[in-house]
């Protein structure tokens, strides 16, 4: 019963966002639509612009996604290896997160893009006759910049987890120890929950920078809401106008996710009263 | 009889620094024994070792027949029957006081919901909080927070309990309270292993009184022994420090 539940309110909340996603983003299209005209855009060029702007976005904001899915995956494992005794374990993890964090991002999406293809070309000699499509196909821009930037952002957050598990006293452990759980029961319980409501933030944070900084990607030819607005400056020689645009979407983007972030806090406030 | 705790020669040592040099403490069931010593003479690592929250390097510890050594099932045998209770209460904060009872029965020993919140009930009636169970730790007072905490050892149904310095936290007014439920529980049967300064918890219900101080036992004996005719001058001088 609670699982058919959960279910029903899950395909629920799906469908709204899917709804949502396609309101939201037909809305910033007419905007856009409604702006070009009144700024003196070529009339029939006008849904057009708006148009591949509106894509533009949706690159941006797809990508955001699934490379902070990704990176919070990534950062939970390097977070929680970096705290291991076993140096098996920890001393991977504290060089991932020293060469990403000591390097730029710019360096990182270009060596994906043009570097990882003649890494990868040995290991693609064994996966091409399984039927794997051709490195180039893979390694697409879009898919490029998703490594990139999940490999990027799961540094950073490794050491957002890191920090909020060693933020919980070791009297907890202890504690949680003394009463016979097990290390894992002792995570599930009692350091994860509390662990959630400090880490979320600076986890949230390093999406909304995910977000801006995907804007990198614009250097290795993917359509996003940079690039696209850098080829319509290059037919219509009106940068004011479409860098404006432009950057006014990525505000109204990032506005949205602050929204979503405080929301979020204060549901888990509520779960749980004062710590 | 058997002692329900056995120690043997155990020594350990954090880093260069040896906190624990040659113990040996047999404790019987039923019995209270009150560790007393300076700060750093090695009586709360003492107690820490019994239920391996902290290691020991060398010698032996039998918990109620289980050998404490690195089998993990033997670590987790002995925790399930030893309960603690800790200076800074360490409550989950995240979990009303009922939860923080009810979890490691619940998860441990695998107990349905209804009876581990039957037992906790009866256990936080026993320590006069029952009005408190559907508020978090944050809303009690210091001295409910360490009667919760007690429940939730008791809640395990432990066979041994450590009470690592349970009122040194405490306002004054709140320390009576919880030694009032201690000394309950001492008069239950509970075999108990208490770290504190509070003589007067120690005259009124130790069996025995251990004195420690370098990481070695001084002295032991009856309350009334330790206190009004301390043999070694190292305790003479550590009760003359705190009994002014």
């Amino acid at each position: 019963m609670r699982v058919l539940k959960a279910l029903a309110w899950s395909v629920v909340a799906l469908a709204a966002l899917a709804v949502g996603y396609v309101v939201f983003f037909d809305g910033i299209e007419a905007v856009l639509r409604w702006y070009f005209t009144v700024t003196n855009f070529t009339a029939s060029k006008v849904p057009n612009f708006a148009h591949n702007l509106r894509l533009g976005a949706e690159v941006t904001i797809k990508l955001t996604v699934i490379s902070s899915i990704t990176g919070l995956i990534l950062g939970l494992f390097a977070g929680i290896a970096r705290l291991s005794k076993n140096p098996l374990f920890r001393w991977p993890a504290q060089f991932y997160v020293w060469v990403i964090r000591g390097t730029p991002l710019l360096v990182q999406i270009l060596f994906a893009y043009n570097a990882l293809p003649f890494l990868l070309e040995p290991l693609w000699k064994y996966l091409q006759p399984l039927g794997v499509p051709p490195i180039q196909d893979v390694l697409t821009p879009y898919w490029a910049a998703f490594i990139a930037l999940s490999v990027n952002v799961g540094a950073y957050n490794a050491e957002v987890i890191r920090a909020g598990i060693q933020a919980i006293a070791k009297g907890q452990w202890e504690a949680a120890m003394s009463l016979g759980m097990r290390p894992f029961q002792v995570m599930r319980y009692i350091i994860v929950p509390q662990a959630i409501k400090i880490v979320v933030p600076p986890l949230v944070n390093n999406v909304i920078a995910l977000l801006k900084d995907s804007s990198l990607a614009s250097v290795i030819t993917l359509l996003e809401l940079v690039h696209q607005g850098q080829r319509m400056i290059s037919i219509t020689f009106r940068p004011v106008e479409v860098y404006i645009a432009v950057a006014a979407i990525y505000l109204i983007l990032t506005t949205v996710l602050t929204f979503f972030t405080d929301w979020l806090e204060r549901a888990l406030a509520r779960r749980g009263a004062a710590v | 009889m058997e002692a329900i705790i056995h120690m043997e020669n155990v020594n350990k040592w954090f880093g260069s620094l040896h906190v624990l040099k040659d113990i040996n403490l047999d404790v019987q069931k039923g019995e209270v024994v009150v560790v007393i010593g300076p700060s750093g003479s090695g009586k709360s690592t003492l107690i820490r070792t019994i239920n391996r929250l902290e290691e020991i390097q060398k010698g032996r510890i039998v918990v109620d027949g289980i050998e404490l050594n690195r089998d993990v099932r033997n670590i987790d045998a002995v925790r399930k029957e030893v309960g603690m209770v800790f200076q800074s209460f360490n409550l989950f904060p995240h979990m009303t006081v009922l939860e923080n009872i009810t979890l490691a029965p619940r998860i441990v020993r695998k107990w349905p919901r209804e009876k581990a919140e039957q037992i906790a009930m009866e256990l936080l009636e026993r320590v006069d909080i029952a009005d408190q169970a559907e508020k978090y730790p944050a809303q009690l007072s210091g001295g409910q927070q360490q009667r919760v905490a007690i429940a939730r050892a008791l809640a395990m149904q432990p066979k041994i309990m450590l009470f690592d310095e349970p009122t040194s936290a405490l306002d004054p007014e709140m320390v009576g309270e919880v030694l009032d439920a201690m000394k309950e529980l001492a008069r239950s049967g509970m075999t108990m292993l208490v770290v504190t300064h509070e003589m007067g918890f120690a005259r009124e219900v130790a069996d025995r009184v251990i004195f420690m101080d370098m990481g070695e036992i001084i002295e032991e004996g009856e309350p009334d022994q330790v206190f009004s005719n301390p043999r070694h001058e190292r305790t003479q001088a550590f009760l003359a420090r705190i009994l002014h």
